[in-house]
C-alpha cells in the first residue's frame, strides 16, 4: 500500500534513516521520543483551548509544528499550524474540531511508523488522547 | 587532500528537533556539528566560545527570542555566518532577518532537502533564500522591501490641511470644531470643505465620509 506522504514524508523519513544507518537504535529512539512529545503536546493544547488559554494554545502548537515538519509528519505540521495561528488571533473558540484533526493525523502517523519500524516506536506512555 | 570540516552550532528549544537536524548534518562528511543550545541566550554564549562558522538559528526561542540573539550576533565581532531556521516567514520577517545579518534561510519542512546545501553556499559566501541560492541580494532586498512597505496613501489632489479635514469630517466634527482644533475661521474651513468637494466630485459631507472610507483617504491608525 503506498504511503500517504502528507502522513509522513518519504523523502524527509529516508534520508533521516540513510543519515542515522550507523545507529537504527538511536533512529527508533528519535521517533519514539517524537511521537512521546507529540502525544504530551496534543494533551496540553487540548487543556489550555478548555481553559481558552490562546497564548497556551499558539505557544504549544508552535512546539508541535517544529519537530512535526523537521521529521516529516506533515499533516500533523499543518494542524498545529492552524492552531497556531488561532492562538495568535486569541481565537480558540473553533479549535476542538482542529484538536481532533491534529490527534487523527497524529494516530496515522503512529501506525505508519508501526508499519516501518515495529511496536516498539510507540511510546511506553502513550494511550490516544 | 583534506578538507577542515564547517563547524555548525544548532539553537533550537526543541530537542527532537535538535536531534533530527545533528544526525541529518552528520550524514554530511563536510559539516560538524560543534555544539547546541537551548534559548537564545546559550546560542549567544556557545557561539561565542566555540565559534562555529556557522549557527543554525530558531527564530523562535525562549528567554531570548532568535532575531534578538541574531541582532547581537551581528553586533559582536564573531565571524559566524547565521542561517535561520524556521517553520513559517514572511517577507517582513525575511527582510528583517536579512537585514540584521542572516545569510540564509531554511524552513523547517524543507531541512532533509536543502540544509546541506545551503550551509554550502553560505561559506562560499552566497545567500540562501527559497530554497536556492540568491544570485542578487539588492534585487532580492528591492523586491522585499516593495513588498513590506506600506501602500502609499492616495490624496486626489488634496493638501495636507484638506485631508486633516477631510478626517475630522469623517469623525463627525463640525465646521465649529474644525475651526477651534486647527485654530482657524469657520469660513476659513468653509473654503477648505468647497475645494475638497471640487478635488472629489462630492456634494455634501455624507458622500465625502464615504468617498474617505471607500478610497482609503483616511490616515490608518496604530494596531488597528
Amino acid at each position: 500500500m503506498p504511503v500517504n506522504e502528507t502522513t509522513l514524508a518519504s523523502q524527509v523519513f529516508d534520508q533521516l534513516q540513510q543519515a542515522m544507518a550507523c545507529d537504527p537504535d538511536g533512529f527508533m529512539e528519535l521517533y519514539r521520543d517524537y511521537l512521546a512529545d507529540a502525544w504530551h503536546a496534543l494533551r496540553t493544547l487540548r487543556d489550555a483551548a478548555q481553559l481558552q488559554r490562546a497564548d497556551d494554545v499558539r505557544a504549544n502548537a508552535h512546539h508541535l509544528k517544529g519537530s512535526s515538519m523537521v521529521l516529516g509528519a506533515r499533516a500533523v505540521a499543518q494542524c498545529a499550524s492552524a492552531l497556531e495561528e488561532m492562538g495568535r488571533n486569541a481565537d480558540v473558540q473553533g479549535a476542538g474540531a482542529m484538536l481532533e484533526r491534529t490527534r487523527q493525523a497524529l494516530q496515522e502517523v503512529q501506525s505508519e511508523l508501526s508499519r516501518r519500524l515495529g511496536a516498539a516506536v510507540v511510546p511506553g506512555d502513550k494511550t490516544a488522547v | 587532500m583534506t578538507t577542515t570540516p564547517i563547524r555548525v552550532l544548532i539553537a533550537d528549544d526543541h530537542p527532537v528537533v535538535r536531534v533530527g537536524l545533528r544526525n541529518m548534518l552528520q550524514a554530511d562528511s563536510l559539516v560538524t556539528v560543534v555544539g547546541e543550545a537551548r534559548d537564545g541566550v546559550e546560542a549567544l554564549e556557545l557561539a561565542r566560545r566555540l565559534r562555529p562558522d556557522i549557527l543554525l538559528l530558531d527564530l523562535a526561542m525562549p528567554i531570548v527570542a532568535g532575531m534578538e540573539a541574531l541582532r547581537e550576533m551581528t553586533a559582536g565581532s564573531l565571524n559566524t555566518r547565521t542561517i535561520v531556521l524556521t517553520g513559517l516567514i514572511d517577507n517582513r520577517q525575511i527582510l528583517e532577518a536579512l537585514q540584521l545579518g542572516a545569510r540564509g534561510i531554511v524552513l523547517k519542512d524543507a531541512a532533509v532537502e536543502h540544509l546541506s546545501q545551503c550551509i554550502r553556499a553560505v561559506m562560499q559566501g552566497q545567500y540562501w533564500l527559497e530554497g536556492r541560492p540568491v544570485q542578487n541580494l539588492v534585487h532580492v532586498l528591492r523586491d522585499l522591501t516593495a513588498q513590506t512597505a506600506p501602500p502609499v496613501r492616495k490624496t486626489f489632489g488634496l493638501t495636507a490641511r484638506e485631508l486633516e479635514v477631510v478626517t475630522l469630517i469623517t469623525e463627525g466634527c463640525t465646521n465649529k470644531d474644525i475651526a477651534k482644533q486647527f485654530g482657524i475661521s469657520e469660513e476659513t474651513v468653509k473654503r477648505h470643505l468647497t475645494n475638497i468637494f471640487n478635488k472629489l466630485g462630492v456634494g455634501n459631507r455624507l458622500e465625502l465620509a464615504l468617498f474617505a472610507l471607500n478610497h482609503d483617504l483616511l490616515p490608518t491608525t496604530e494596531g488597528k
